[in-house]
């Protein structure tokens, strides 16, 4: 008995110091019963657990006081301390527990000892179990004798109520795992709260101020623990456990704090910050609710995953800035010209000519934008020089231009600023390396909530792996290279072909289109007319198929090739736009333009209604009576697009941003079009599409596409650019009309409506002299942030790379301790079987083998020659410190102990 | 009247119809046009034309030779949609695998895959072969009895499968499938295999292979097992017997029974 008592008296005197003396002693009496009582296996098991689980609830310093607190508030209350005293006695048993757990692990190391040193921890257990199956019968005798004894000792004061609450409490033992300590103060936490529960509050005007400012620390405790909770290392179900053990603490002795009117005022405040809260998140909601689309696109990239949803996202972002390109232009330039320019028949600019004053009204002639479209605000020749228009003396040049200039300025911000958020966030990831793991732990869409979408994710990462393999397989291969290059240039020679014969298309059918306006448009068929538009649509939706064909010739990677394609595309819209442009060059038809954009969207819807939702009637119906599955075999529904259709976007985007400054109309088109398009797309992706067979994560293409619109807003500025700086303005049409050059309407509101000195300041401050020291020093200042910003990447990949190195070393590390541990294990069962041997030898041979093991640590000369050879590992391994270690904790436990040996001390 | 331009302008769109679909437009030319063509010429059937290149060239008694001779035919003259060599390898496994007592096909054709199968047969087990059409069943017959199977190993029924199926046990005595390999008519599966059920014949551990479910597919079928939770299934993917672009699929059902 003499081990099973020291852990026990260490313990005693730690409840000795924080505990009440009257309850130390019950408490030993218990304890001491309890070293007989049963319920051994279950609390081992549980101490077993508790020691993988252990956390830092509270330190053991605020356990203490908590404790103590608890005790005086249960000093208060005299009358119930009969309960209190019981509550004592349930935690003593819980001690006694522990305690019963400390001796079991005592006597396991008393097991480990007889078994010689065993270090594999399954044995051990079975060992113990096997020990405890000795004495099964006898305990489950005392188990049963130990719950009538509590009873007994409880005195019959037991109500259900109360043995309800013991039963949870011994519920919540077992889940909350911490240290013994720590527990103990928990518990007394825990006794406080439930006693107050189910009593009437603690009246806080009844503490003194100390403790007042225990139950405040306590409670502050509490809350920085609810705050920290997530970042521990714990099981769920403890966290969950605690969390909701802290709110309520909190929650009842929050409001408590305090005394008298402050007491008040607090706890009006407690309850105003919780509605605060509650508020706030309510209006998070609302918040969300209110974001247009947000539902529809969710929904969407729950069944498609979110490379579809990011279009829609990519939709609504356009939507927005084209909002505001409306209203600017709406706002500033159309309407006040429609409120207070000159009406229209004033002057022979606002006037539609009598010749086809007869047709002005046509649908014919109003869908090409000419008849009265031509001559209204829509357009820039229907606007006059006049200065400053209506009663506000509105400058209506003036607004006009720096309309024109400002969305621009505006489109360029905000690309820019979108860019560099979305390169914040990408962060520095290398996709070559660690290819496999990347696809092992970052492939999954968590997003996705369809099964049939999970089902093509499925297998997309199930081919996607298979294609990893078989690429590492090819890269090491590599013989083929040659026929793959050559593969390679075909496909972008065939690509620049198609490239070249588009070009040249469209080329053709300007200039075609140029000798039927000289020959008059009214002897030509609608197909002639609209021939420009057709072309450049269907060229614009046909080839990036074809190129998508071709492009499977080349064998890249998906992503690769996805970028391949859109820079393909790229060129396709680009080279098509400039040929059109270029071909147009000499008379920049305005018209044409506004058409170009009309016949674009109008194609696109109608491709979506036959391309998708036809077929997908047909296929869905024409399936009951086909002779092949046309559902999963081949017309099948169609997929959404997404580089197409962001492609689409972005051009129609370049062609807004070009003609904006001599259409004012187009913005508003464009509002109007990217709204129908947000349902009619929206509505056709749901119901005629299914998800793509190679569901691919959107991030990544966001800048990808970015980068894309920002060429583009480049690109298509820059003519718009170009005919405002040097050709001058024509001189029967426009706000400008008149004067040398479109900017000069600068200048003169400078001279006239501002004071003389601004605009010498001005001319001061324009001055070559001044600007370009300062376009020197922005650009000094900009090369000093991007050779920082890149120096910060290099020092990441740096640290990233010595993290790597690092874990390297350790995964090293931990490699040969295990190794050794192997090896030491199984010198040890070689040991073991040895001195069972010996063991059978007789009692006498225990010194010897006391000797051998010494000689094992390599500490004594070695063993006698006889034992060396029944343990050839013994000499063999070198000294391994676990083992080592182990042993020397408990140094007196030797082989030659057996379990026989116990019962005789 | 549209003019040229415009129907240039389709060109990429036509191009890319007949790079992506080819293989569909090679199998209608090889299937269909080449079909018809020898109907005329010829004046026998299909099967016949095979089954008098199969006497020609392949070893009589060697089911090996006879399969090999039906795999160029397919390959290289016309297209006659067997098993194939690929999905072959993948039915030989499983009967490997499995090692069937009884084994029930339905769709015979013209013998290739009965052939096929009864060669990967355990001695003393039976396979019966379901055919529906009297022509193509005595060419089935010539070919299964040119291999050396007698009338013990492999047993030709002459009849549609919804008939057979419900006569199995009566007509032929027959207790349970080990194994049953279905491809017929793709509209049949699914009542065929419902039927299946509904005879009891099926024990836990059966085995259902069914081919061609992606190409031309048999959607219901794959709706039924996927709804009714009686089997443990899966689909081996792989393309359309002698050709390489179309993808089809094979589909592997494991009858569970009522858990």
């Amino acid at each position: 008995m003499f081990i099973l008592t020291l852990p026990l008296n260490k313990h005693s005197v730690h409840v000795f110091t924080t505990g009440v003396e009257e309850e130390v002693s019950t408490l030993q009496e218990e304890s001491e019963r309890g070293g007989h009582r049963g319920k051994r296996r279950d609390s081992d098991r549980e101490r077993k657990r508790r020691r993988k689980g252990r956390g830092k609830v509270a330190s053991k310093d605020s356990g203490e006081g908590e404790e103590e607190l608890q005790r005086r508030l249960e000093k208060r209350e005299r009358a119930r301390r009969k309960r209190a005293k019981k509550e004592q006695e349930v935690q003593g048993r819980e001690r006694n527990e522990e305690e019963q757990a400390e001796m079991t692990s005592g006597k396991r190391a008393n097991t480990r000892k007889n078994i010689k040193n065993d270090k594999t921890r399954k044995m051990e257990e079975g060992e113990g179990e096997g020990e405890a199956g000795e004495r099964n019968t006898k305990r489950k005798k005392k188990h049963g004798s130990a719950k009538n004894d509590g009873k007994e000792e409880d005195g019959g004061e037991h109500t259900v109520k109360e043995k309800v609450q013991e039963v949870k409490k011994k519920k919540h033992e077992k889940v909350v795992e911490a240290s013994s300590e720590q527990e103990t103060s928990e518990e007394a936490n825990e006794a406080a709260a439930e006693e107050d529960t189910q009593e009437e509050e603690v009246r806080p005007e009844s503490l003194s101020p100390e403790e007042l400012e225990k139950l405040k620390e306590a409670v502050d405790e509490r809350k920085k623990l609810i705050q920290s909770l997530r970042g521990k290392p714990w099981p769920m179900k403890k966290k969950l456990v605690t969390l909701r053990e802290s709110q309520e603490f909190v929650e009842k002795y929050e409001g408590a704090l305090g005394k008298g009117k402050g007491r008040k005022l607090y706890a009006y405040k407690v309850m105003m910050t919780k509605k605060w809260m509650k508020f706030q998140r309510d209006f998070e909601n609302f918040k969300t609710a209110c974001i247009p689309w947000e539902m529809k696109i969710k929904e969407i990239e729950s069944h498609f995953g979110s490379s579809v949803a990011s279009y829609f996202i990519f939709l609504r972002w356009m939507y927005g800035i084209n909002l505001i390109l409306f209203g600017l232009t709406f706002g500033l330039v159309m309407v006040p010209e429609a409120l207070m320019g000159r009406p229209y028949g004033s002057i022979p600019r606002k006037t539609v000519p009598r010749a086809e004053e007869t047709s002005a009204m046509d649908f014919a002639v109003l869908w090409d934008c000419g008849g009265y479209a031509q001559y209204s605000v829509l357009f820039y020749g229907f606007y006059n020089n006049q200065r400053a228009v209506g009663w506000l003396k509105f400058r209506m040049p003036l607004s006009y231009f720096l309309v024109g200039v400002g969305t621009v300025a505006y489109s360029y911000m905000v690309v820019i600023r979108t860019m560099a958020r979305n390169a914040n966030e990408s962060g520095v990831g290398d996709d070559n390396s660690f290819n496999f793991s990347w696809k092992m732990f970052t492939s999954w869409d968590y997003l996705i909530g369809n099964p049939e979408t999970a089902d093509n994710k499925f297998a997309s990462i199930t081919t996607s792996f298979k294609e990893a393999i078989l690429e590492e397989q090819e890269s090491r291969k590599d013989d083929n290279i040659h026929l793959t290059r050559f593969l390679r240039v075909l496909a972008n020679f065939l690509v620049l072909c198609c490239l070249a014969g588009s070009g040249y298309l469209i080329y053709f059918v300007v200039r075609r289109s140029q000798k039927f306006a000289l020959d008059g448009l009214e002897n030509h068929t609608w197909w002639e007319r609209n021939e420009v538009n057709m072309v450049m649509s269907l060229l614009g939706m046909f080839c990036p198929m074809l190129f998508d064909v071709i492009s499977a010739l080349e064998n890249y990677h998906p992503r690769v090739a996805l970028q391949w394609q859109l820079g393909r595309i790229f060129a396709l819209f680009l080279g098509n736009l400039y040929t059109f442009i270029i071909a147009l060059m000499d008379e920049i038809n305005l018209k044409e333009f506004v058409r170009l954009i009309i016949s674009d969207t109008m194609t696109t819807y109608i491709m979506l209604l036959i391309g998708d939702f036809l077929r997908a009637v047909l296929v869905r119906f024409l399936n009951y009576c086909w002779c092949w599955d046309l559902e999963a075999g081949f017309p099948s529904y169609s997929e959404f697009d997404v580089s197409g259709n962001v492609l689409g976007l972005i051009f129609n985007q370049g062609m807004i941003w070009m003609g904006a400054f001599y259409a004012p109309c187009l913005p508003a088109l464009n509002v109007l079009r990217l709204h129908v398009s947000m349902y009619l797309q929206c509505w056709a992706v749901m119901c005629c599409n299914v998800p793509q067979e190679r569901v691919f994560k959107a991030s990544g293409s966001n800048n990808f596409y970015m980068a894309m619109l920002l060429v583009i807003l480049f690109l298509s500025t820059l003519p718009a650019i170009y005919t405002i700086v040097t050709i001058p303005p024509s001189f029967d049409c426009g706000p400008f009309s008149g004067k040398k050059r479109m900017f000069d309407v600068i200048q003169e509101t400078l001279e006239s409506d501002f004071p003389a000195w601004f605009s010498k300041v001005f001319s001061y401050a324009s001055n070559p002299g001044l600007v370009l020291p300062f376009i020197l020093l922005m650009v000094l200042a900009i090369y000093y942030l991007q050779s920082t910003s890149k120096s910060y990447k290099e020092a990441n990949v740096e640290l990233k790379k010595k993290l790597h190195a690092q874990n390297e070393e350790n995964k090293k590390k931990n490699k040969r301790a295990a190794l050794k541990a192997q090896m030491d294990l199984e010198e040890a069962r070689t040991a073991q079987g040895a001195a069972q041997q010996q063991e059978t030898d007789g009692e006498e041979n225990r010194g010897r083998s006391q000797r051998l093991y010494h000689g094992k640590n390599g500490h004594n000369p070695p063993p006698p020659i006889g034992d060396q050879e029944r343990q050839p590992p013994a000499t063999r391994a070198p000294v391994p410190r676990p083992y080592h270690h182990g042993n020397h904790r408990t140094p007196g436990y030797l082989p030659g102990f057996s379990g026989q040996s116990e019962p005789r001390m | 009247m549209v003019s040229p331009a415009i129907a240039l302008a389709f060109i990429p769109l036509l191009l890319t119809l007949l790079i992506r679909y080819r293989y569909y437009f090679v199998l209608f030319y090889r299937a269909i046009l080449v079909r018809i063509w020898k109907d005329c010429v010829t004046g026998l059937s299909r099967e016949e034309r095979a089954y008098q290149y199969v006497l020609t060239t392949a070893t009589p008694g060697d089911p090996d030779s006879i399969l090999d001779a039906f795999d160029v035919w397919c390959n290289k003259v016309e297209f006659i949609s067997n098993i194939g060599p690929k999905k072959g390898k993948i039915l030989d496994r499983m009967l490997m695998e499995q090692g069937p007592l009884t084994v029930l096909e339905l769709g015979a054709h013209c013998g290739y895959s009965t052939v096929r199968i009864a060669r990967a047969l355990p001695l003393g087990a039976r396979l019966y072969s379901v055919e529906m059409d009297q022509r193509n069943a005595a060419i089935a017959e010539k070919i299964v009895r040119l291999a050396g199977f007698d009338d013990d190993t492999v047993e030709l029924i002459v009849n549609p499968s919804d008939e057979v199926i419900p006569r199995l046990r009566s007509d032929y005595g027959l207790d349970r499938l080990d194994f049953v390999f279905m491809d017929h008519w793709k509209k049949s599966y699914c009542p065929d295999l419902q039927m299946l059920e509904g005879s009891g014949l099926l024990g836990k551990g059966s085995m259902i292979v069914a081919d061609n479910v992606l190409f031309p597919g048999a959607p219901k079928f794959l709706r039924h097992i996927r709804k009714s939770g009686l089997y443990e299934w899966k689909i081996h993917r792989a393309t359309l017997e002698y050709s390489k672009g179309i993808r089809d699929g094979m589909a592997e059902l494991v009858y569970q029974g009522i858990k």
